[in-house]
């Protein structure tokens, strides 16, 4: 099938004007917006510049904006797309190529909330025991491949970039509800500041762009409780 | 394994958390007051028909002075709080959002004040 294949541009050494270009490509229906992308650099203008590592869906690093929506170019099939596909980098954080974008800020709010396990008790002899009713709870969560869709999905995001963000609030959800991890205290003190999970809004956005359907305003409103109740049942 | 363990922690004491709580119980009790309030003015009265006489007659009953101040509170604090939130998209210095805080904070209390002093005067047919 034929296609339209729009791509936002932008070389900051190049005048630093952005714009569009327009590439006319003969593909299969079931090809992916990153088969696409591979195929113009390939073949019609090697100077494009996105990220792309594992193209499986796995490593987060083809989060885009495709026709309007964030998903990841490795993912996306072009019978789902239509004839014409407009690729633009996801929005919210400043772009320094083409589809790149500086990603510090988004890590920045992730490493506040403490994304690791914290357990000060020596360890056992063998593993930290935990039911898979206590595993089940924080299963969701532990889904997320930090590809900043969700986050860049986000309005409140958008007009305010100190916000921490549906990603960072997930990566803390994981360990808060985990039964083995000790700090749960402290990340909801931190999520509990002026630019915690107050800033949400519940638009739903973020649940809608997880390529991982992670339900991430669930979470968020899970967090939410918590900081309310203390409760991590 | 047993019993799942029971996990709690303290609440964080949060201002950020009591303004949330605020708009939630506002806007919760709002629609105790809302929904009486259009069926009986829009629907069963007809605003085509609230005069001044009408306001008197209904502010003869305290208690629809009660709930009437209670439908101006709850809506007008709603309001006001969820503005707020919107403008601290908007606003992201400290400074700012103290500053905006305040303005808000006194637009509502002038705002419901003369609200009171209405409904706790009532009208006066001359």
């Amino acid at each position: 099938m034929k296609v339209t294949l729009k791509v936002f541009r932008y070389n900051p050494e190049n005048g630093g004007q952005p714009r569009y270009d327009v590439f006319h490509l003969d593909v299969d229906p079931n090809d992916r917006v990153l088969d696409l992308l591979e195929m113009v650099k390939g073949y019609h203008d090697g100077s494009l510049s996105y990220r792309r590592s594992c193209a499986h869906g796995i490593c987060g690093s083809d989060a885009m904006r495709i026709n309007g929506r964030n998903r990841l170019a490795c993912k996306t099939l072009v019978k789902d797309l239509g004839d014409t596909i407009v690729v633009e980098p996801i929005l919210g954080l400043p772009v320094l190529k083409d589809l790149i974008v500086d990603m510090e800020p988004f890590f920045q709010a992730y490493r506040k909330v403490m994304p690791w396990f914290i357990n000060n008790d020596p360890p056992p002899e063998k593993e930290r025991l935990q039911t898979p009713e206590e595993r089940a709870r924080f299963d969701d969560t532990t889904k997320c491949i930090l590809c900043a869709a969700c986050t860049t999905s986000c309005p409140v995001f958008w007009a305010d970039g100190s916000y921490f963000g549906p990603a960072a609030i997930v990566n803390a959800h994981r360990f808060i509800f985990d039964s083995r991890d000790q700090a749960a205290e402290e990340r909801l003190a931190i999520l509990a500041q002026e630019e915690g999970v107050w800033r949400c809004r519940t638009s739903f956005n973020c649940t809608e762009a997880c390529p991982r359907e992670i339900q991430i305003t669930k979470a968020i409103a899970e967090v939410k409780r918590a900081i309310l109740t203390g409760d991590l049942s | 394994m047993g019993e799942p363990r029971v996990r709690r922690v303290k609440p964080v004491a949060a201002s950020e958390a009591r303004w949330w709580l605020w708009l939630r119980i506002t806007g919760l009790l709002m629609v105790l007051v809302l929904f009486p309030h259009v069926i009986v003015k829009d629907v069963l009265v007809g605003v085509y028909r609230i005069d001044l006489e009408y306001v008197a007659q209904v502010w003869a009953n305290p208690l629809m002075r009660v709930f009437d101040f209670a439908l101006l509170f709850l809506t007008f604090t709603h309001g006001m709080v969820g503005l707020r939130q919107v403008l601290q998209d908007f606003i992201h210095t400290p400074s700012g959002r103290r500053a905006m805080t305040w303005v808000l904070f006194v637009v509502w209390a002038v705002v419901s004040l003369m609200g009171a002093v209405a409904i706790i005067g009532g009208v006066k047919l001359t």
